[in-house]
């Protein structure tokens, strides 16, 4: 869903759900029946009696979900406005509802009010990734990289007589004008799915009754997706703070922010305000950023957008916002107190959405980060009620909640019990410059596999040769001693996501060194580094420390 | 094996009578193969020789460089002047953005000139100082075969050097070719289309291949008023069909003025340019004229008649699948063999022969699932089997997945130009014959997708891996719907 505009014609594909609706048809009876036929009686005698789908080609599908009522032990058979109600319309509940109603169910799915901001009674169809989230952050990304570009141009020839100029206004209304036409998207897509949208606020009665704003419904199933939404720790001044909701909706350009927080989202606004023109200062609790990323891009990173001219605070905590009578905010930190700021940006976590839903009164479990608990399939500890996505905090990104969604749907409605599998699951991190990667960090590749080499690139990218700026770029490949199998992929520089994408497909597949090397590269790019690296930049064996560095290949070889 | 045991046979020998020759390998130019081939042979031991004509950026049977065509007069500058031109349509999307930028922009085509030059000085030095780092022996002058073991080194000074080998190896490239119409001495190459003066007013490209659509999309980004004429109905013949049709529609969105099924007959000298006559009788006047109607192999001064080395009709060294030519101790890799002329299978050729010859592992090049990208803009990549050739090679159905979107970036800016994704799989198999990509950043996310199809990557595997997003790049494992199912034959089963 990078891009918008596809969504909609492909979610709504008449042919996906041509074949979606013929398929079963021709499908033998599933395998798996067998190991579902001890319910299968009490079940298809009840299903009879269920005449809210008339036809008959349905039966199958319902097997798992019968067998879900049954172990929850000996219930009334009744009858349910819906197979299964979405509390929640953002990635994971729309896709978990359209491609249960492509697989016959009757759904219903609720959300909130539209709002930029979200809030206990605002949010919107789309949910964060396209109304908070992924889809306004890249726009403003894109945006703001353009300051970036105007400057790697000089380097090419180009001049501007008055230096370019940045209107926020226009952004920000061709901005939201985006989304509202996005979210008029989704909801088609619903739609079209034939699934019901009701605007509201949904809270959970019992196992299969869900309260919006007052009305009742029933359903088989219910699906909890209601995401999470910032979260801003309680310190003195912490009023004046905003969050990336607001940081993606404000009024005028920030002239100076504080950032605080040293994570992906921290990251991205740092590079998003900079290249708008405002001065940046992000404060970060530890050493360095990104706690979790490989050691040498989170290293690699930092440096890279220090010298976009980004000031980073390490080591340092906010303790107070203080608002002055100019109307300028001070940041006291456990080291000194910063003035002048126009904004203060909290991006210090995110927390799952899970107050006032009514979730502990039917039992749902919730861990201690108000995180519902769920097993593999995505079923919480009430077998009627699901959950997918962020609140459920699992890996939160927008295509894993896609991943759960589906998964979920043909767990429930077509009969095929499916886990979502979390191995070698890519990111990107949009920040400037961008990363991308799969599988593991070194770190954790020495810690599960022990005997590693390490493949890394860090070259000056063609581009930056002739613009003059010091952009660099940064790759690494990890690789299983033992097995040859590229076990992760880390890249900072221009076109990261883009380029990592592809590169999931082999990683996951569970391809090797030797794979990678037997592909011829694509020139000239940056990519091609990625099936160029011959010498390993260091072993690394359980036995002995490291082997150190193996030699250096020069990199502006091009790759001759 | 045969091979392997006459190769392994020779090692022994060198050992025995190394001091024989001069060299154990002597290169006759030190392009992307000739280089690669006489580093790693002097990385297996090998004592090496090249040679190469003087720098110069437009090549002649007299000049050339170290470095060759990919880092001179091809890849390397082409690209940074994509980068340049890429940036003309950059900065019309900024202003939606909300980026206030002059209408009229100040674009220096001599500082842009100058700067390509520094860079592919800097890099031919790179190139010598990776030669003389690896002990290759790098000679100045042109060389030709005056034996199966013996070289002549000519000197720019005129002066004449002989040296014996072992094995020499062929390296020379290829050259631009103009089409034999009257007034084809006014056309350009590539070659001085990397070099000119002064920014095209009113540019004309001759010719339907990468090469004509990547300046076509240079001239155009930078501001000029550009024609592009080719024979065919659409350009880059060869690539997938339908790819075809959006690039051609993408350089028409760009401003390029396309004339399919359009010959030039004749250029004419006039005071207000060069007057350029059409097959179908029209005229226009431009300031250039660019022939870019494919290249020929560098083979005339060789002298390769005098020992007997084959070449084909159009005249590029024909080798067996270890590079080797008729003549035993006569090899050839990159361009001047037109097998697939790209620097990096060059580099493969090249690697395949130190191997083989000097590593003691008979290594062929293997031409599978080779990528390869079109720097238009926006770019073409693609990997493996187009529709068309899928159709063809299967026994049973294929199956073609495709995705037509509006990357994100343009629902701000607002250009209206469509992002194209292709998967064409095997329906038996499952495994994904063919990617095509035709849109931003379509090479460098195509890189990653060859890595997958060259181990047989299945659409299941493709299906399972996660998207990044949001990225284009995305699509590729969210293609879930068939687009159309095609018995093989070409006869389409069911369009849905």
């Amino acid at each position: 869903m990078a891009t918008t505009s596809f969504t909609a014609p492909k979610l709504s594909s008449p042919t996906f759900q041509t074949l979606c609706r013929n398929l079963p048809l021709s499908l033998p009876i599933p395998k798996t029946l067998s190991s579902f036929s001890f319910h299968l009686s009490p079940f298809l005698s009840r299903f009879h009696l269920h005449h809210h789908h008339p036809t008959p080609r349905f039966h199958p599908r319902r097997l798992f979900a019968v067998r879900a009522e049954s172990e929850n032990g000996a219930e009334p058979l009744r009858h349910y406005d819906f197979d299964l109600f979405t509390i929640g319309a953002g990635s994971g509940g729309v896709r978990a509802s359209r491609f249960a109603a492509n697989f016959g169910a009757s759904v219903a799915v609720c959300e909130l009010p539209f709002s930029t901001i979200s809030s206990e009674t605002t949010g919107g169809v789309g949910g964060t990734c396209v109304l908070r989230g992924c889809v306004p952050k890249k726009l403003m990304v894109y945006a703001s990289k353009y300051s970036h570009e105007f400057d790697e141009s000089n380097g090419f020839g180009w001049k501007y007589d008055t230096e370019p100029k940045h209107d926020w206004s226009t952004l920000m209304a061709n901005k939201n004008a985006e989304l509202q036409r996005l979210t008029g998207i989704y909801k088609n897509i619903l739609n079209k799915a034939g699934v019901t949208l009701i605007e509201g606020r949904g809270k959970v009665v019992d196992p299969h009754t869900v309260d919006v704003d007052g009305k009742l419904y029933t359903a088989r199933h219910i699906l909890i997706s209601v995401g999470g939404r910032p979260f801003i720790p309680d310190i003195p001044g912490s009023e004046y703070a905003i969050d990336s909701d607001a940081a993606l909706d404000l009024p005028s350009k920030p002239e100076k922010v504080a950032i605080v927080g040293g994570g992906y989202i921290a990251l991205e606004f740092a590079g998003i305000f900079n290249g708008l023109t405002s001065e940046v200062h992000v404060f970060i609790r530890q050493k360095k950023v990104l706690r979790g990323f490989d050691e040498e891009i989170r290293d690699f990173v930092g440096e890279q957008m220090a010298l976009r001219g980004i000031q980073f605070h390490t080591e340092e905590s906010p303790q107070a916002i203080v608002k002055s009578a100019d109307g300028s905010l001070s940041l006291k930190t456990n080291k000194g107190t910063i003035e002048g700021f126009s904004h203060i940006m909290f991006a210090t976590g995110r927390r799952p959405n899970t107050k006032n839903l009514g979730l502990e009164s039917v039992g749902v479990k919730i861990n201690k980060n108000g995180a519902i608990e769920v097993d593999e399939y995505s079923r919480t500890t009430v077998p009627s009620i699901w959950a997918v996505g962020d609140v459920t905090d699992r890996i939160n990104l927008t295509p894993v909640a896609l991943m759960e969604g589906a998964a979920l749907a043909k767990t429930l409605f077509q009969n095929e019990p499916t886990k979502p599998d979390y191995r070698a699951v890519p990111s990107a991190v949009f920040s400037q410059p961008p990363i991308g990667q799969v599988g593991l960090t070194e770190e954790q590749a020495r810690k599960e596999y022990g005997d590693i080499d390490v493949y890394t690139a860090n070259f000056r990218p063609l581009k930056a040769t002739l613009s003059g700026l010091p952009d660099r770029v940064f790759m690494k490949l990890i690789v299983c001693a033992k097995t040859n199998k590229v076990i992760g992929l880390h890249m900072c520089g221009e076109d990261s996501a883009e380029i990592a994408q592809g590169f999931a497909v082999a990683v996951k597949a569970g391809l090797t060194k030797a794979d990678f090397d037997a592909t011829v590269g694509i020139h000239p790019t940056s990519a091609e580094e990625f099936v160029t690296m011959r010498t390993p930049t260091r072993k690394i064996r359980q036995s002995s420390e490291s082997q150190g560095n193996m030699g250096h290949e020069a990199k502006t070889a091009a790759g001759v | 094996m045969a091979r392997k045991m006459l190769v392994d046979g020779e090692l022994n020998q060198t050992n025995k009578e190394g001091a024989e020759y001069d060299f154990d390998l002597f290169v006759i130019g030190a392009g992307s193969g000739g280089v690669r081939a006489a580093r790693f042979s002097a990385n297996y031991g090998a004592k090496v020789g090249i040679c190469e004509l003087p720098f110069h950026p437009i090549s002649s049977e007299v000049i050339g460089g170290v470095g060759g065509t990919c880092v001179i007069r091809g890849c390397v500058p082409k690209k940074i002047l994509v980068y340049g031109a890429t940036f003309g349509g950059e900065i019309e999307d900024a202003r939606n953005y909300g980026w206030e930028v002059n209408e009229k922009l100040d674009f220096n085509w001599k500082k842009l000139l100058q700067k390509k030059t520094d860079e592919i000085n800097r890099l031919n030095g790179i190139y010598k100082r990776l030669l003389s780092n690896a002990s290759v022996k790098l000679l100045e002058g042109e060389g030709k075969i005056i034996g199966p073991n013996k070289v002549e080194v000519t000197q720019p000074d005129g002066t004449k050097l002989s040296y014996s080998a072992k094995h020499i190896l062929i390296a020379t490239g290829s050259r631009a070719h103009r089409p034999p119409i009257p007034g084809q001495e006014l056309a350009i190459t590539s070659d001085e289309a990397l070099s000119l003066d002064d920014l095209p007013k009113h540019a004309v490209v001759f010719g339907g291949g990468y090469i004509a659509v990547e300046f076509a999309s240079i001239w155009r980004g930078l501001g000029a008023t550009v024609d592009l004429f080719y024979r065919k109905e659409l350009p880059l013949r060869g690539f997938d069909d339908e790819m075809r049709a959006v690039v051609a529609r993408n350089l028409e969105g760009r401003g390029i003025k396309l004339h399919p099924q359009t010959n030039l007959t004749e250029l004419v000298k006039t005071d207000n340019g060069i007057k350029v006559i059409t097959d179908h009788g029209g005229e226009l006047i431009a300031d250039v004229v660019l022939f870019a109607t494919g290249r020929l192999p560098n083979t005339k001064r060789l002298n390769l008649e005098a020992v007997g080395v084959e070449i084909d009709k159009t005249g590029a060294v024909k080798v067996d699948e270890y590079s080797r030519t008729n003549i035993p101790s006569i090899w050839a890799v990159g361009d001047v063999t037109n097998r697939m002329n790209l620097t990096p299978v060059a580099l493969m050729e090249g690697t395949c022969f130190a191997k083989t010859v000097f590593g003691g592992e008979s290594s062929k090049p293997d031409y599978r699932n080779i990528p390869c990208a079109v720097f238009s803009i926006p770019p073409l990549s693609i990997v493996g089997l187009s529709e068309e050739e899928a159709i063809e090679q299967v026994n049973g159905d294929v199956l073609v997945f495709t995705s037509t979107f509006n990357p994100m970036k343009n629902t701000v800016s607002g250009r209206q130009e469509k992002t194209i994704m292709k998967l064409v799989v095997d329906a038996e198999t499952d495994k994904v014959l063919g990617a095509s990509m035709c849109g931003p950043d379509a090479p460098e996310i195509m890189q990653g997708i060859a890595v997958a199809l060259k181990c047989g990557a299945t659409k299941a595997q493709f299906d399972s891996t996660v998207g990044i997003h949001p990225s284009a790049a995305e699509e590729f494992v969210t293609m879930r719907s068939v687009s159309r199912r095609v018995t093989a034959r070409g006869k389409a089963k069911t369009n849905l």
